[in-house]
Parts: C-alpha cells; sequence; structure tokens
C-alpha cells in the first residue's frame, strides 16, 4: 500500500491514466487493425484493455479508500491533470477559468468507475461469444472499448467540458453502437433518433455550462462548489434571468401591453438547476426526451446492456448528484426533478405492461426505473438515487444479457429477428436454458422489488425519502428577511410521488413477472412458428440436409441478424428445428456473478435492516452539504421508516401474484379479455400512449415545414434565380464566342497576331496621363503617370509655351492658386519612339467662403 | 556595318515566317515558318549584342532561343506524326478537333 500511494502521489494520481488509456487503446488497435488480427486477437484486446482497466480501478478505489481514511471523513480526490487544456476569462471581472483536461476520483465517481469497468467487463466477455459470428467483429468491440473510455472519461473528468467530452462520445458509441447493424433501416432510424435526442440534452448542458462559468467564474467540481451559493444567495438583477420580459427591458408604443406589472424573473440557480435538467434528461431518457432509449435496444443484445445498465443513462443520475450542491440551491429545480422523475416512472411502466417484445419491456423497465432514480435524486435523497443506479446495474445488465440468452436460443431456432424476441412465442424455456432461467428469476425478483434483493433496498429507500424529505432553499431564510419570496416545495408533493411510485412498484413487480412467466413457463409455443406456415419448401429435396447443416450451426455458431448469412431458415420450418438450448459458458457466467451481484449488492446499504450503511458512510462527505443545506427530513420520518416499506412489500407481492394468476395459472386468458374489453385503451398503451406520434405532429411537423420553406428558397431563388440565371448569361455569352471556334489554327493564329498588333499599338502609342493632388492652402502638385521610356514637358504657367523646350524626367509640378483663380497645366509626353501625346488639366480653387473652416483646417 | 542593316533583314526574315505561318496550309512549312521567325529574332538579338559588345546578354538569349526551338520542334513533330496518324493529312484546316 506505501508503495502504491508513492507511485500514485494523490495530485498525480496517474493510474487513471491507465484506466482511461487501456479501452481507448483496446479501440483504436481494434478500430484500426482488427480486421486483420482476427477474432482470437480482437477478443483477447478487447478483454484485456477492459480487464487491466477494471483492476487497475480497483487499486485506484483501495487507494482512495485509504487515502479518505487517513484524511478523516473529509471529501477526499484524487487527482491527475493530463495536460493543461485552455485558459479563458471568467465571467466576473478579472477571473480566470482554468480549464484543464484534468480527472479527479472521489467517493462518488470510484464507485462509478467500478460499475462501469466492472459490468463493462462482464458484458464484454459476454458479447465475445455473443457475437462470435458477426462479420463486425473487430468494429463491434472497438466501438465498445470506445463507449467504456467515453463513460469513463465522463465519470473520471475534473470539470464540466471534460464531462462533456464524455457525454458527446457516450453519445457518440451510442449513435454507432445502436446502428450497429446499419444495413438494417430500423436500427439506423433508432441510432439516429438517440443521437438528435441527445443533442436536445447537450443544448441544456451547454446552456448551464454558459451559465455557471458567467456566475461563479468556475468549471471544475471544487470552484463550481465554492461559488455555487452566489447563484441562489444574490438578489441583485444581475443574478436574475428575467422570463418576461426578455432580457429585463421595456416596451414602449404599440407594444406597451406586453409590459407586465411586475416582471417574472428566475434566480441564476434555477436557471442553471433546468438547464442542467435539460441535459440530464436527454441522457438519461426522462420526459420528455425518453423516447430515444426504447429504440435503443434495435442494437445488438450485448449493447443495449451496457446502455442501459451500466453506462450512458446513468450519466445524467450522476451530473446531478455530482452537481447536487448546485441542485439544492433551488426547490423549484429539486420538485421539477421529482416529479419528472415520478411521471417518467410510471408512464414508461404502463407501457411496459403491454408490450410482447422481451427487449422493449426491458427497455421500458430501465426508462422507468431511471425515473425511481430521478424521484430519488429529486427527493434530496442522492445517496438512495445513487445506490440504485448501482443495484439497477447489476440487476438490469444481468436481464438484458438474460434476455440475449434467450434470443440467441431462439434464433438458433428460428432465425428470424423480431419473432425471436417476441415473448409470445417463448414459454418454457426453463426446460432448455437453467442458467439463463435462475439467473434472470433473481433479476426479475431484485428489480420487482422482492425483500432481501438489492432492487428492495435501493427502491424502498428512494419511496421512503420521497415521503420524508422536503426540499428548502438553503437561502429562503436570508431572502425573507429582505422580503423575496422564494418558491417553495408544496407539502403534499412528496407524499403523491410516494403514492406514484408505490403504483408503479407494483406495476413493475406485474410486468417484470410477466415477462418471466411469459419467457419461461409453460409450454413452449416456439414450435408453432414456421410450421404450417404455408410456406412451401424451395428445395424440397434437400429438407434433410439442409435441416442437418441447419442443426450443426443452430447449436455453435449463430448470431443475433441472418441477413450475413445468404441463406434463410424459414423455408426448411417445414419440420420442427432444433430445441432451443442453453448458451455457451462465456454467456452464462457473466450472467451468474451478475445475478449474485443482484443479489447481494442491496446489502451495502441495507437500510431498514441496520443502521451500519457502509454505502451511505462512504458517499456521505459527497453529498453532506448539499443536504444539510436544501433538505429537511420529516421529525416523523424514525417511526414512519417500517409502515412506509409495507406498501411497498405489498405492491411487490400484487404484482407477482397477480402475474402468476394471469399468465401461470390461467394462461394469460384474462389478459387477452382485458384487452379486447378495453381495445382502444390497449392499443394506446402498446403504440406507447403515440408520444412518438405526438412529436411527429408537433416538433417535427413544425421542423419539417421550416425545411421545406427553406429548400424552396434554396431551389427557386437560390438555384432559380441567382444559379440558373447567371449560368443563363455565360451560355448565351457562349454560344456568340463558339461560333468564332473554328478550331483552325490559322484563324487562331491571325487573331493572335492582331491581337499583339493591338498591344504593340498600345505600347508605341504614349500616354498622357496625370493626377493632382491639392492641398488646403492652394498647393497643387500635378504628377505624370509613367511610362516606359517616357519623358515629359511641362507649360506650368498656363501662357501656352513649354516651360522648358526639351523634353525632361521631371514627373511633377508644383503650383499655387490663389482662391478665386484658375489655371491650365499642360504636359506633354514622348516615348522611345518619338511619338508625342497631350494632356490639359484645368485646376481651379474655389473661393474661400468661410475662412474659419479654412484656417482650422 | 550598322545595326540597322542586321534590323531590315530581321523584319524581312520575320515577315516572310509570319506570312508563311498565316497562309500556308502544310503543317510542315508552318512549322517551318516559325523557325524562320525565330531565326530572324535571334538575328536581331545577336545584331544588337554586337553593336553592344561589353554585355553577352544577346547571345546568351539566342542560345535559349535555339534550346527553346529544338525543343518546341521535338513536340512539334511529334503533333505533326500524331495528326498524320489520325487524319492521314498534314493540311492544318482539316485539323480542326478543338472546334467548339
Amino acid at each position: 500500500m506505501k508503495l502504491l500511494e508513492s507511485l500514485f502521489p494523490s495530485n498525480d494520481f496517474s493510474l487513471i491514466a491507465v484506466i482511461l488509456g487501456m479501452p481507448l487503446l483496446g479501440a483504436f488497435i481494434n478500430g484500426i487493425w482488427g480486421r486483420r488480427l482476427g477474432k482470437p486477437a480482437v477478443k483477447m484486446m478487447t478483454l484485456t484493455a477492459v480487464g487491466v482497466s477494471f483492476i487497475a480501478s480497483l487499486i485506484a478505489f483501495l487507494l482512495l479508500d485509504h487515502a479518505a481514511h487517513g484524511g478523516e471523513h473529509s471529501h477526499t480526490r484524487l487527482y491527475f491533470t493530463a495536460w493543461e487544456w485552455m485558459h479563458t476569462n471568467g465571467g466576473r471581472a478579472g477571473s480566470v477559468v482554468n480549464i484543464d483536461l484534468k480527472f479527479s476520483i472521489d467517493a462518488l465517481n470510484g464507485v462509478m468507475m467500478l460499475i462501469v469497468t466492472g459490468v463493462g467487463f462482464l458484458i464484454h466477455l459476454y458479447a465475445t461469444s455473443y457475437m462470435e459470428n458477426d462479420p463486425g467483429y473487430h468494429r463491434f468491440f472497438a466501438y465498445l472499448n470506445l463507449f467504456i473510455f467515453s463513460m469513463l472519461v465522463l465519470i473520471l473528468g475534473d470539470n464540466l467540458p471534460v464531462l462533456f467530452v464524455g457525454w458527446e462520445g457516450v453519445g457518440l458509441c451510442s449513435y454507432l453502437l445502436i446502428g450497429f447493424w446499419y444495413e438494417h433501416m430500423p436500427n439506423a432510424a433508432a441510432g439516429k433518433k438517440a443521437f438528435i435526442a441527445n443533442r436536445i440534452g447537450d443544448f441544456g448542458l451547454i446552456c448551464a455550462m454558459f451559465l455557471l462559468v458567467h456566475y461563479t467564474g468556475a468549471l471544475d467540481w471544487t470552484g463550481i462548489q465554492n461559488n455555487a451559493s452566489i447563484l441562489a444567495d444574490n438578489p441583485a438583477d444581475a443574478y436574475q434571468i428575467h422570463l418576461w420580459p426578455l432580457g429585463g427591458g421595456q416596451y414602449q408604443g404599440f407594444f406597451k401591453f406586453l409590459q407586465p406589472t411586475a416582471p417574472i424573473t428566475i434566480s441564476a440557480a434555477t436557471a442553471v438547476g433546468l438547464a442542467l435538467l435539460l441535459g440530464c434528461a436527454g441522457k438519461s431518457a426522462q420526459i420528455p426526451l425518453y423516447v430515444w432509449l426504447p429504440d435503443a435496444m434495435a442494437g445488438p443484445t450485448p449493447v443495449s446492456a451496457l446502455i442501459h445498465a451500466a453506462t450512458m443513462v446513468t450519466a445524467g443520475i450522476y451530473l446531478v448528484c455530482r452537481l447536487s450542491f448546485v441542485f439544492v440551491l433551488s426547490p423549484f429545480v429539486m420538485t421539477t426533478v421529482l416529479c419528472v422523475g415520478a411521471a417518467t416512472a410510471l408512464l414508461a411502466a404502463t407501457i411496459a405492461l403491454v408490450q410482447n417484445d422481451i427487449k422493449k419491456v426491458l427497455a421500458y423497465s430501465t426508462v422507468s426505473q431511471l425515473g425511481f432514480m430521478f424521484m430519488g435524486v429529486g427527493a434530496g435523497a442522492f445517496t438512495a438515487g445513487f445506490f440504485h443506479v448501482l443495484t439497477h446495474a447489476f440487476f438490469k445488465a444481468c436481464l438484458f444479457l438474460g434476455a440475449g440468452s434467450v434470443i440467441h436460443a431462439m434464433h438458433a431456432r428460428i432465425h428470424d429477428d423480431v419473432k425471436s424476441q417476441d415473448m409470445r412465442y417463448m414459454g418454457g424455456l426453463k426446460k432448455y436454458m437453467p442458467y439463463t432461467y435462475w439467473t434472470f428469476f433473481v433479476s426479475t425478483l431484485a428489480i420487482a422489488g422482492c425483500p432481501l434483493l438489492s432492487g428492495f433496498f435501493s427502491k424502498d429507500e428512494i419511496l421512503y425519502r420521497a415521503y420524508v424529505n422536503h426540499s428548502i432553499s438553503p437561502v429562503a431564510a436570508k431572502m425573507a428577511a429582505r422580503h423575496i419570496a422564494i418558491w417553495q416545495q408544496p407539502e403534499w408533493i412528496g407524499k403523491a410521488v410516494y403514492a406514484v411510485g408505490i403504483i408503479t412498484a407494483a406495476m413493475t413487480a406485474f410486468y417484470m413477472f410477466r415477462c418471466f412467466f411469459l419467457t419461461f413457463h409453460g409450454s413452449f409455443r416456439g414450435w408453432a412458428i414456421g410450421r404450417g406456415s404455408g410456406l412451401t419448401p424451395a428445395h424440397g429435396v434437400k429438407v434433410l440436409p439442409k435441416d442437418e447443416e441447419h442443426d450443426a450451426h443452430g447449436h455453435d455458431a449463430h448470431d443475433d441478424h441472418d441477413d450475413d448469412h445468404g441463406h434463410h431458415h424459414e423455408e426448411d420450418l417445414t419440420v420442427p428445428g432444433p430445441a432451443p438450448h442453453e448458451s455457451p459458458l462465456p454467456m452464462t457466467v457473466p450472467l451468474l456473478i451478475l445475478a449474485a451481484f443482484a443479489a447481494f449488492a442491496g446489502l451495502l446499504n441495507p437500510a431498514p435492516l441496520t443502521k451500519h450503511l457502509p454505502l451511505e458512510h462512504w458517499l456521505e462527505p459527497v453529498f453532506e452539504e448539499a443536504t444539510k443545506a436544501g433538505v429537511k427530513v420529516a421529525e416523523t420520518a424514525e417511526h414512519l421508516e417500517y409502515p412506509l416499506m409495507v406498501p411497498g412489500v405489498l405492491a411487490f407481492l400484487i404484482g407477482l401474484g397477480l402475474a402468476y394468476a394471469v399468465y401461470v395459472k390461467a394462461e394469460g386468458k384474462p389478459a387477452q379479455r382485458w384487452a379486447e374489453a378495453v381495445p382502444r385503451l390497449h392499443r394506446a398503451a402498446y403504440n406507447k400512449w403515440y408520444v412518438d406520434e405526438f412529436y411527429e405532429a408537433t416538433i417535427l411537423s413544425a421542423v419539417d415545414a421550416l425545411a421545406e420553406t427553406a429548400a424552396a428558397f434554396d431551389q427557386w431563388f437560390v438555384d432559380g434565380i441567382l444559379a440558373k440565371l447567371s449560368s443563363l448569361v455565360v451560355a448565351a455569352l457562349g454560344t456568340v464566342l463558339r461560333t468564332f471556334q473554328t478550331g483552325v489554327v490559322h484563324v487562331y493564329a491571325a487573331a493572335m497576331v492582331v491581337g499583339i498588333a493591338v498591344i504593340s499599338w498600345f505600347f508605341v502609342a504614349p500616354h498622357a496621363q496625370v493626377s493632382t493632388t491639392p492641398s488646403p492652402n492652394g498647393d497643387y502638385v500635378v504628377t505624370a503617370a509613367p511610362g516606359m521610356g517616357y519623358s515629359y514637358r511641362w507649360d506650368a504657367d498656363g501662357n501656352g509655351e513649354p516651360d522648358k523646350p526639351e523634353f525632361t524626367d521631371q514627373t511633377s509640378v508644383k503650383v499655387h492658386l490663389d482662391p478665386g483663380k484658375e489655371l491650365k497645366v499642360k504636359l506633354e509626353v514622348t516615348n522611345a519612339f518619338g511619338r508625342h501625346a497631350t494632356v490639359e488639366v484645368p485646376l481651379n480653387r474655389p473661393a474661400a467662403q468661410n475662412p474659419m473652416e479654412l484656417g482650422s483646417n | 556595318m550598322p545595326v540597322t542593316h542586321y534590323l531590315v533583314l530581321s523584319s524581312l526574315l520575320f515577315t516572310i515566317g509570319g506570312i508563311g505561318f498565316l497562309v500556308r496550309r502544310n503543317v510542315l512549312v508552318t512549322l517551318m515558318s516559325i523557325e524562320l521567325m525565330l531565326n530572324a529574332v535571334n538575328l536581331t538579338l545577336l545584331a544588337f549584342n554586337a553593336s553592344h559588345p561589353e554585355s553577352h546578354t544577346g547571345q546568351m538569349f539566342a542560345f535559349f532561343l535555339i534550346a527553346a526551338e529544338a525543343a518546341e520542334v521535338a513536340v512539334g513533330l511529334a503533333i505533326v506524326l500524331a495528326l498524320f496518324r489520325i487524319r492521314r493529312t498534314v493540311r492544318s484546316d482539316e485539323a480542326d478537333l478543338l472546334k467548339n
């Protein structure tokens, strides 16, 4: 330990370079040489990169722990400055903002770093097997490593610009990976959607950065924290943002009716918080920007696991936790976060209830769980929210990888991308794939909130906190003394959010067990697909051999999509294909590890069981100040802990029981009856409440209309008038000139001779030109234009006779004129050929009308 | 001998070359006319040089011109050969591929 500490001092903690560098190196090598290296080498490279990164993270974590305990419960950070990036002047006079490529590890991102590299490694291991037969193997792992790198930059960055680099990096990687099978249109579209939805969020983040640097004069965590109080504390006009009238101006004249009696303003803290929230909503898929995440499951399943669990979507929660001291400054922002979280959790859960695609259920469940996390941080329980990030990483990764395993098995049978993900064709898989079954079961229990599993502890903590916590403005008392009212969070909001949370929890349990029972219980419905589909085998004779080939192929080698195989398996499904089978070892081992974590990670913070809370204690220095200032905990909280747990457990039991009754006992018949009873409601939920269509109709069509206007302008004005008209003129000229173009050399030569003659004449004939420079006192300098072999003869006194009889080199004369007089200066020029030219310059000076003015010159 | 005589001879040669270039249609004759004009220029240069014996500029330029002529003839004859192969003619008014 001593050795390590001397190797990596806390202000130059270069181990971070290893953590960051390895995935980047992996991405680089696989991206550039992957195709030539071959699969085993690619596999080796990618696993080594993330594996070494994980081990380095572990060591860094241990060192951090050591340093934190040495420093007696203070907020310990280990810094590493890669290089100086830029300096800029801050918003406040004279301050200089240093923006370095600087990274730091503290309690919060130390845990994040372990999740990203640890879960990331398991997903990589899984993917090496899952993607076995994909032609883009090396490309996939290059992207995957780049994803890990970007996420690490995001969480380890010590200031907002560095975080933003990672923020954009994960956006790019998600685009690349969601659209990994880019030949398939919906995938490419989903990638684009993720990219664009994220850009809207990025706009918010950029605005927040500008505001922060303007108000606090800093962009690194410590600097922002030190100066954050100024955001809420200062009632001066400069620290208010005018919503109306815009910019705090005055409306005059006709627009006077727009002038409000009192200006509507928000504090800088609220503005920064809302802008940050927009950024977080984009990345963490909250209303209104959640629409990209469900589509993001279009990519390969390991990607979904990576995006949904370990990276990317947690970035928003991370940022809220990171800048918790900014968020708590404004109760309005905290309440908004809370409500957005609750609404997202509920909305996504209702959609997840009726989806048939196994990955879609999980995708909406992610959106819903992210809502829970936002509820946690919005209630000021940053530890609880972050704890849910941690547990969610384990069980959601396990669930997605389990779903991948199921799809892998189904795909082996039917080779149809859509049908192999459809739960209506699954069922009874318990028999065929025990490992997947048990790990999926554990994770389902965890996410549904089964007592004593990880999801229960984290979710329960969030709900409890939402009920008992109350956001207050840290500066309310100070402002009240100055007669400035600050928006306060109403008492009932916490309780309403708690109720919504309980309902959502019940829904979560129901849809997760629906998914679980449909997939693994009952009888296997997959036999029905393919058989009797009306397709006659195109090569009837070959049915048997092809079937054998299919069998062999199906058992050890196939990938998620089939397009590159060149042979289509629908044809030979007249005979039942092979039974689904368990996935190979590299896929089941990560499942087992993740399931173990999903079960036991709750013990990191088992609030209801014991007062010894390792995670809470560990993160306390990070959130201490924020929670102390901005969160009031109800006095009755102690007594409420167990009573508030009861509805949570009940929600789990009701969800589980209902799902069991409907999908196991009655084999899904009641669900069908319900759907038929309220067909429109069912259809609306199935179609995700038509949110996409709503966006399509409002925002997208508005943008489209704008684009069409611009295109019309471009086509008619720019192309039609500017481009076409000028080209028409050129073409007409060309038509005329073309008649002269005979192609006969002699004609050209003759033209040349004529041209030479004209130019020669120009040089042979002298040109007498003069320029006159007057000055206010009546002096005029007349200068002759120079020419080859010229000599000059002047008549400057205007008497008609040359001043000197011979020609000289004198190129200018100076004459003086009194006011009101005029004079003709004559110049004669002769050149080397003895030819003459003459020019006369009349000069006249106006009579002085205003001597004063002239004199002043 | 005054330089004027040379200049008169040179301008005569140049005029003959120029007229030949403009009126004759045979590409070979055209090339020869060009040579004639160039040599007229050479003659001028040398004549001026002879009247200013302290500098060698005129001679130097004459050498450069001779080198340029040699290169021009090499290229020109190659073009003539190519033209003959394509068109089976050495008449320059029939070589109007550049038209329009």
